[in-house]
């Protein structure tokens, strides 16, 4: 039995689906966050025992899709049958999300109306007539706060006891021309009439929603241009600092000295065996396991802290205040909820894309959000903020906002080389009432996340790291490297072309490229390279790190300069994300062009950001350029080179391509 | 208030009818029309800044870009 | 030969096969990215939306 969710944006179904199935799916206090359609099976105290399943599609305000993931919702419940459809209604909004609550009746599948949020009801002196309103509906109507379980077990047991018999719908649109829009529009008048005229009849307000509220006053900070981007500045460095200066490293320091003392046990039990049995034990598995786990509390504090931030509501805050700048460049203001995203992780940021009408800003938007750095470049950001910065948490921060200045100047890059023409592009964002995030959600998703990065860890970052201990041990004649002759190991001969390439940009040692290269597999390779090849583990030391005042030994081993260290560290930030972002790209752009372009265009910026960084950096400091410029110089004059015939190539075919795109393009906002 | 204007000059504060909605977009002009956004219908503008504003439509909090403000007259 | 080495070993041969079996059995199951933090909310669902879709 299949029993599918569906209601307005922000309505709270994946919140209510993650109860009932007891599963962490995304939630966040705007609307838009489920893009796809989910389903599980129900716990068994909800099913009663028998094979249900849940169903939880992406938010739609009616059954005419509007995006794209409107029309998944749309299109399951005309075609996919489900038994059962529990209509998810915004209590606090019933006026708007009825509309679509008398579209789904209409389907001839029994439907149950779950009034949720009815606690903010509450607290608002709002008064609904639950008993009228379910006569006048004709299906059952509960109230429910599904972020307290309440009334969950009601509507699902009605649902189930539903399911498959048929409704009558209270309100049944007339025969008439589905082409004829006038018919149509008059058609919708006459079924929000019908609304209405419900509304009026069960609904009784004490706080006028048109009334300038305490919230409004918030809102009027929080979406001013000028002091909301300050405040979002200030935001994220508060996420950052106490995830990675001072609450992450206290706990993180804990857990490394832990690890380390479980290294050296290894170790010392290995003292009598081969010694490539030891290296590759201590020093791979655990060393460089342990040194991505070490990294496992700055990770979750920070996971702790972006969930109150998306529970709160204040993310509709920043999509707004960031659609003008976004815009200007050539993106929509949608575009700001993938970049939200994207701190999280880069594969549903790129899928989170499908919410842009406009296909030239949804791939545009898809190739530039990884510029954001995700959850797995953290532990990166993390060793060399902590090796050569003191452990600074402007060092995030700055990678942040550096990211979004890179995601306005890739998308000029765009804007100029698609011959962008201005099209009119509207924005319009609900923004969802305030609440006091959930404590015991975002520690779920935080414990979730946890898990998932312990077994990343445990898999894909203990087998690549496996693998460059091997690579690193033996030379191509399988002959174990002797000590002062490690350029010879295969590591070091695959890597070393690599290295050359990266000498203009400080850093062309093959230790440090081979790193680099693992990050393309998943970002936290680099930190677990690192490990392997330099043989350190603690990379979080702060006690150390008072001692010598940052020049401690990571720093030493590593033979990197403050200013090295920086480039090194936006190379790895900005350069392709991992394989598996890039495949979700692919997906999201159908097109091997687009695809080919975004990874050129974030090799290109990698290259040159770290490129400048190195060149200027060392100017500033020491007074000359650093070894590699005039190479350097030449290699970003082949990329400029490359980017002007790509641009004249496209916009050679830009006038006939508009003229058959032309349809779509006006029809897209 | 019988003169028409557009959304984007109205006052702040004060709730008006919608009169015409005319974006240029059939299914932006539907879009609105789901959220209840259509002629007949009251919208209050809670606050005005430089690029955007604030509206309430039905019992729901908007933020619209000029573009679309000024599509919406009342 | 001594014991540590053997267990040692052992360890290591099953630890190396355990994860390589994890990471097969999950690419089998159509998880692009093993261990992604939204691996939950994207990956495991067979449920016909693009991410459920082949990478190439």
């Amino acid at each position: 039995m299949r029993i599918a969710f569906a209601g307005n944006p922000n309505s709270g179904k994946t919140t209510m689906y993650n109860a009932l199935t007891g599963r962490s799916e995304k939630v966040g206090n705007w609307g838009g966050v489920t893009v796809g359609s989910k389903e599980y099976q129900l716990k068994k105290e909800y099913s009663g025992g028998q094979e249900v399943i849940a169903v939880d599609l992406p938010g739609a305000y009616s059954m005419s899709p509007f995006t794209p993931e409107e029309g998944i919702t749309s299109e399951y419940v005309r075609t996919a049958n489900p038994d059962a459809i529990v209509n998810i209604v915004d209590a606090t909004n019933l006026s708007r999300s009825l509309f679509f609550t008398t579209q789904l009746l209409e389907l001839g599948i029994p439907v149950v109306v779950a009034l949720n949020k009815s606690d903010i009801n509450d607290k608002e002196g709002t008064k609904i007539d639950v008993a009228k309103l379910s006569a006048k509906l004709n299906c059952p109507v509960f109230e429910t706060i599904s972020t307290e379980d309440k009334g969950l077990a009601d509507v699902i047991k009605t649902a189930i006891s539903l399911a498959g018999s048929t409704q009558k719908a209270p309100y049944t649109q007339a025969d008439i021309n589905l082409h004829d829009k006038a018919a149509v529009d008059a058609e919708d008048r006459k079924r929000y009439d019908f609304v209405n005229k419900i509304v009026a009849d069960v609904e009784k307000r004490q706080v006028l929603s048109a009334e300038t509220t305490k919230q409004d006053k918030i809102d009027t900070v929080l979406t001013n241009p000028i002091a909301g981007i300050l405040i979002f500045a200030l935001v994220m460095w508060f996420v950052f600092w106490v995830s990675q200066t001072w609450l992450g490293p206290l706990v993180a320091d804990w857990l490394v000295g832990w690890i380390e003392t479980f290294q050296g046990w290894v170790a010392g039990q290995l003292e009598n065996s081969p010694a490539i049995l030891s290296a590759l034990i201590a020093d791979g598995i655990v060393g460089g396991v342990g040194a991505v786990v070490g990294f496992l509390p700055l990770v979750m504090v920070m996971y702790f802290l972006i969930a109150l931030l998306e529970d709160c509501g204040y993310m509709a805050r920043v999509s707004a205040v960031m659609d003008p700048i976004f815009k200007r460049v050539g993106l929509s203001g949608k575009s700001v909820i993938p970049v939200v995203i994207g701190t999280g992780c880069g594969i549903p940021a790129i899928m989170a894309c499908r919410t842009i009408r406009d296909e030239r800003e949804r791939r545009a938007t898809s190739m530039l959000t990884t510029f954001i750095p995700c959850g797995a470049k953290i532990p990166v950001i993390a060793l060399f903020a902590g090796a050569f910065f003191n452990g600074a948490g402007w060092v995030s921060t700055l990678s942040y906002f550096f990211g979004l200045v890179l995601i306005f100047l890739g998308a000029l890059l765009i804007k100029g080389i698609t011959g962008y023409k201005y099209r009119k592009s509207f924005f319009i964002m609900e923004l969802p009432k305030y609440k006091a995030p959930s404590l015991k959600f975002a520690f779920r998703s935080m414990m979730e996340r946890a898990k998932a990065y312990i077994i990343k860890a445990g898999t894909i970052i203990l087998v690549c790291n496996t693998i460059v201990q091997i690579m690193q041990t033996f030379n191509w004649h399988f002959q174990v490297v002797e000590e002062g002759a490690e350029d010879t190991s295969i590591l070091a001969s695959i890597a070393s072309p690599f290295a050359v390439l990266l000498i203009p940009l400080g850093f062309g040692v093959w230790q440090l490229a081979a790193a680099a290269i693992t990050g393309f597999i998943a970002k936290e390779n680099v930190v677990g390279t690192l490990a392997v090849v330099y043989g350190l583990t603690a990379f979080i030391d702060t006690e150390e790190l008072a001692l010598t005042g940052g020049a401690n030994e990571v720093a030493m081993t590593m033979g990197l300069t403050s200013v090295t260290a920086l480039a090194y560290l936006f190379f790895n930030l900005y350069t392709p994300p991992c394989f598996a972002a890039i495949g979700a790209m692919n997906s999201e752009m159908k097109s091997k062009g687009w695809l080919w372009g975004a990874i050129g265009l974030q090799l290109g910026t990698g290259y040159t950001v770290a490129f400048l960084v190195n060149q200027v950096g060392t100017l500033i400091t020491e007074g000359h350029l650093a070894a590699g410029f005039v190479p350097g110089l030449i290699a970003e004059i082949c990329m400029v080179i490359a980017l002007v015939l790509i641009a004249k190539k496209v916009r050679a075919h830009f006038d006939e391509q508009y003229a058959l795109h032309k349809k779509t393009a006006n029809a897209a906002a | 208030m019988d003169e028409r204007t557009r959304l984007l000059d109205a006052e702040v504060g004060k709730t008006y009818r919608v009169r015409e909605i005319n974006t240029e977009d059939d299914d932006m002009n539907a879009f609105l029309f789901r959220l209840g956004c259509y002629t007949g219908e009251p919208i209050t503008l809670i606050s005005k800044k430089k690029n955007s504003c604030i509206v309430v439509i039905k019992d729901g909090r908007y933020n619209l870009d000029n573009l679309l403000s000024e599509a919406i007259i009342v | 030969m001594n014991m540590a080495t053997v267990i040692a070993v052992i360890a290591l041969v099953l630890i190396i096969f355990l994860a390589v079996r994890y990471i097969y059995k999950e690419k089998k199951k159509g998880v692009r990215c093993i261990g992604c933090p939204y691996a939950g909310t994207c990956q495991k669902h067979q449920s016909g939306n693009s991410c459920d879709k082949p990478a190439v």
